[in-house]
């Protein structure tokens, strides 16, 4: 249907050479750290008092609504504060103050198992009190995606990062290869599709020889997909890979998809018993001195990672947390890494000169949703509430495409987001 | 340290809007230094400065216009004028008219394309109408008499049109060969309006803006691909051959509008659906107004019409382009089938014009010529009104050659000519050469021309006269249409010699 529809995607400058071939700076040491007690929109329960001992995998908190989700201390230490910080969401969440001791005294809240060996039910339960949850941005709890596969055909592992800027996850491939076998077979199997398949990026040809070294013998195939941004949503992953469309999740076309550094973390529970801690996290752009990628302990803010990675260029600048696209940009360097978190992009700030929209199409032709952008942001400015329903606003997923594309600078997707708070107003 | 807050996304693609108009801009020179050189080489230098002074009158108008009311509106005149790109108008309203309008009618035109065609709906991004088409409207319709006559001849669209847009092969075969050839009309070698004539370098500009992605290539292509199609269906329905659907494409506007201003984002619809059935609407209307009315050209008002329906194609497509899909396929395919039925329809009902257009001189030397003719005037008529008389100049027994002078024009008014050329009438002197045995003109040569410049002198091109070559007082002369006078004048010469001759 492109033919009527335009491309639906657009190849993105990714500046990735400032940081893929760069040595990784450990930082899994920090003084003190801030846990943010948040999943989601959902707050997590802490399950320690302020005063007590911690050990690295001590269980401090846990979601327990309609999900499950413990919180695993990255540290040893003591619990010093419960307090308010902004997080990345740039609303002040709870965060749990923990000062480390340095000690590293391991409380393994689990055993390793052997995946192959267990029934699905235990990997399943395994999955779900190692605090799996999704590492490619949205955090999600891992486990709620395979509590009912049915009709799964194609289990896919998403490798392919398309936000520019970063690097993370390539790293985090190419440094742990053997674990991300061992996660994406153990996924693989809870998945029960017939054949699994990991997707990057075909312009990452030292790491599509290694998964293909890796994954040889396997029922996991390494797929390729091209240089182009949002390649790793799940809908246009899924549309790339199979061809097909869905409604409301990929496993209406049959397909589950997870990312890659989950698949790395659930490796590390599986093999050693260790819940996630760390992260891979991708420092770069062109208002951070020394770009590179970090391991950084969860809970470390980011000033302390800018600050290792050179400090700052200039006086003013935008700090996002994540890629350019989709990130948001926070005014301060105070919030912390949390587990979504893959990346800190610092851009010196340009003021971008706006014009009148020339109403060319461009946003209509690349939206990956197939929205208007255009069109809903002139019915938004009117207030016009039924042709913004009949615009489908709420498809938008706010990749930043129709913003990016704009010719004129108009900040499109704002006036989009505007729009879906308005409808939301409305109901 | 300062953290800047702004909305996601931090990233912006480096093509803007202001770099789409320098592409189109530059596009525009580039079309115009082709009619530059093209008049200046071909009509000398005086002409070719008439085109480089219309581009600086029309720009200057549309800034001026535009500075003034950016003043009156308390905007920045400066900034308003940089991100309005009254100038693009300007040069397309140009490069759409003909060398021969007057400049005070460009000028006016262009004051009224930006103010009414742009400004006064909220200026760049709000018009409904593309501007430039608005502004030649006006200078079409309202100031056509106040053309001077530099350069002479019709264009091909209005020698076809004032035979007939549905003509036989021969006639179209006659036409272009009237216009150099297939080759030449490429190359632009013509005279048409300024911008117009160079199908390979308004194509070259096509791709160019379409690498760019400065305009959407479904536009130009849909626009041009309509006219095409139809005229080619038309063309085999109608026995008027391939070559009659070519003439439609490189004849005319078709290429130039399908270019710059069926592309103009701001008066086309937004997504793709609605680009695709704009293009093919502007098409079916560029071909039915050529068909069924009495203009010249149909691309200016196709476009100006689909403009008006743009808001309506852009509702007819709003939703989500992937859940809606099946049904927006059908909607394209419904309302493309729509116009090509309506067009074809028309097509179909559209007589065939029989009869021959002028053609060329048989010697092959003369220039082409393209005039369109009246009833034809007979050598055995009364043409005593024009007191021609012929004066023997020499005769060797075969031939023999008179020095002819008649009236001309001037007989309507003999008292205001009278007195103010010195002449008695306005006069015509030729000089016939007669074959004595067969009574046939063998030679015409003009001498002395005394009617109207730009409108009589059609009828005494070199072309027109050879075609008296041959003739006898029992053939008929063509009559030029608007030259009715002048051709009776040199029928009563060519009477008067061949009456001598006959009495020698």
């Amino acid at each position: 249907m492109s033919f009527l529809t335009g491309p639906m995607h657009h190849h993105l400058e990714g500046h990735k050479e400032l940081t893929s071939h760069k040595d990784i700076l450990n930082m899994t040491d920090p003084d003190v750290i801030w846990v943010p007690l948040m999943n989601g929109n959902a707050p997590c329960t802490p399950l320690v008092s302020v005063g007590d001992k911690v050990n690295i995998g001590t269980k401090i908190a846990e979601r327990n609504d309609h999900f499950y989700l413990p919180v695993y201390s990255p540290v040893s230490g003591t619990v010093v504060a419960i307090e308010k910080r902004m997080s990345t969401t740039l609303k002040n969440v709870d965060h749990m103050k923990i000062e480390n001791d340095h000690q590293n005294t391991v409380d393994k809240p689990f055993n390793p198992i052997d995946y192959e060996s267990v029934s699905n039910e235990e990997l399943l339960e395994f999955v779900k009190n190692a605090g799996m949850l999704g590492l490619g941005g949205a955090g999600f709890p891992t486990y709620a995606k395979f509590t009912n596969p049915t009709n799964v055909d194609l289990f896919i592992i998403n490798g392919v990062e398309c936000e520019p800027y970063l690097t993370a996850d390539y790293k985090n491939m190419m440094e742990n290869l053997s674990l991300l076998k061992t996660g994406t077979l153990a996924l693989l199997k809870l998945s029960q599709a017939k054949k699994g398949c990991i997707a990057v990026k075909e312009d990452k040809k030292d790491l599509i020889a290694k998964l293909q070294e890796t994954f040889n013998g396997t029922n996991v195939e390494v797929r390729t997909v091209p240089d182009i941004y949002p390649a790793g949503w799940e809908r246009t992953l899924v549309l790339l890979l199979t061809g097909r469309r869905y409604d409301r999740l990929p496993i209406e076309a049959g397909c589950i998809l997870n990312n890659a550094s989950t698949a790395i973390a659930l490796a590390d529970a599986l093999v050693n018993g260790m819940p996630l801690r760390q992260k891979y996290v991708t420092v770069s752009g062109d208002g951070v001195k020394e770009p590179k990628n970090v391991i950084v302990t969860i809970g470390t803010p980011a000033h302390d990672v800018i600050e290792a990675c050179g400090g700052y260029t200039s006086e003013e600048v935008k700090v996002i947390a994540g890629g350019p696209m989709m990130g948001n940009s926070i005014p301060n360097d105070l919030f912390v890494v949390g587990a979504p978190v893959n990346g800190l992009t610092v851009l010196n700030y340009k003021p971008e000169k706006e014009v009148k929209c020339l109403r060319c199409g461009k946003c209509t032709e690349t939206c990956p949703s197939g929205l208007e952008p255009v069109r809903i942001n002139n019915a938004e400015k009117i207030k016009d509430i039924d042709t913004l329903v009949k615009l489908d606003v709420n498809a938008c997923i706010e990749c930043g495409m129709c913003s990016y594309i704009c010719p004129s600078k108009i900040d499109v997707t704002e006036g989009v987001r505007r729009a879906k708070r308005y409808m939301a107003l409305k109901k | 340290m300062k953290f800047v807050f702004k909305p996601a996304p931090h990233y912006r693609s480096p093509q803007s809007t202001s770099g789409i108009m320098r592409d189109l801009t530059l596009c525009l020179l580039a079309v115009a230094v082709f009619s530059v050189v093209y008049y200046w080489m071909n009509y000398g230098s005086e002409v070719g400065l008439r085109v480089l002074l219309h581009l600086a009158i029309s720009v200057c108008c549309a800034l001026c216009t535009e500075a003034i009311w950016f003043a009156c509106t308390k905007q920045k005149v400066v900034d308003g004028l940089l991100s309005s790109y009254g100038w693009v108008t300007a040069i397309i309203l140009t490069l759409i008219s003909s060398v021969n309008v007057s400049h005070y009618a460009l000028g006016v035109s262009t004051v009224l394309a930006i103010l009414f065609g742009k400004l006064v709906f909220g200026g760049f991004g709000q018009n409904i109408f593309n501007p430039a088409a608005f502004g030649a409207a006006v200078l079409m319709s309202t100031f056509a008499a106040s053309n001077v006559d530099l350069v002479s001849g019709a264009t091909p669209t209005q020698a076809i049109n004032a035979f007939s847009w549905m003509t036989t092969a021969d006639n179209v075969n006659t036409l272009i060969g009237n216009y150099g050839g297939l080759g030449n009309m490429f190359l632009g070698q013509y005279v048409s309006t300024m911008g117009s004539t160079c199908a390979v370098l308004l194509l070259l500009c096509m791709v160019f803006l379409i690498v760019r992605k400065d305009i959407d290539w479904q536009l130009p292509v849909f626009y041009i691909g309509t006219v095409f199609v139809l005229t080619l269906l038309i063309g085999l329905m109608k026995g008027a051959g391939i070559n009659y659907a070519l003439f439609h494409v490189l004849a005319g506007g078709v290429l130039f509008g399908g270019v710059f201003m069926v592309t103009d984002p701001v008066t086309s619809p937004v997504t793709i659906p609605g680009k695709i059935l704009f293009a093919i609407g502007a098409g079916v209307f560029t071909v039915i107004f050529r068909l069924r009315s009495n203009m010249p050209d149909g691309v200016l008002y196709s476009i100006l019409i689909m403009n008006m329906l743009y808001p309506a194609i852009d509702k007819i497509f709003d939703g989500n382009q992937i859940k809606n899909a099946g049904s927006i396929l059908k909607k394209v395919l419904i309302g493309a089938c729509c116009f090509l039925v309506v067009g074809l329809g028309i097509g179909a009902i559209a007589e065939v014009k029989e009869g021959s257009v002028a053609s060329p001189s048989s010697s092959g030397s003369a220039p082409a010529v393209d005039v369109s003719l009246g009833t034809p005037i007979s050598l055995s008529g009364d043409l005593a009104t024009y007191k021609a008389e012929a004066e023997e100049i020499s005769n060797d027994g075969s031939v023999a050659t008179y020095h002819c002078t008649a009236r001309g024009f001037g007989l309507l008014d003999p008292d205001g000519i009278a007195s103010h050329t010195g002449h008695e009438y306005s006069r015509n002197e030729m000089d016939v050469t007669v074959d004595l045995a067969t009574g046939t003109v063998t030679d015409v040569v003009l001498t002395h021309f005394g009617d109207t410049e730009g409108i009589g002198d059609i009828a005494t091109q070199e072309g027109v006269l050879a075609g008296h070559v041959g003739k006898t007082l029992n053939d008929e002369v063509d009559c030029v249409t608007s030259a009715t006078y002048t051709s009776e004048s040199i029928a009563a010469m060519l009477q008067a010699a061949l009456n001598a001759a006959a009495g020698n």
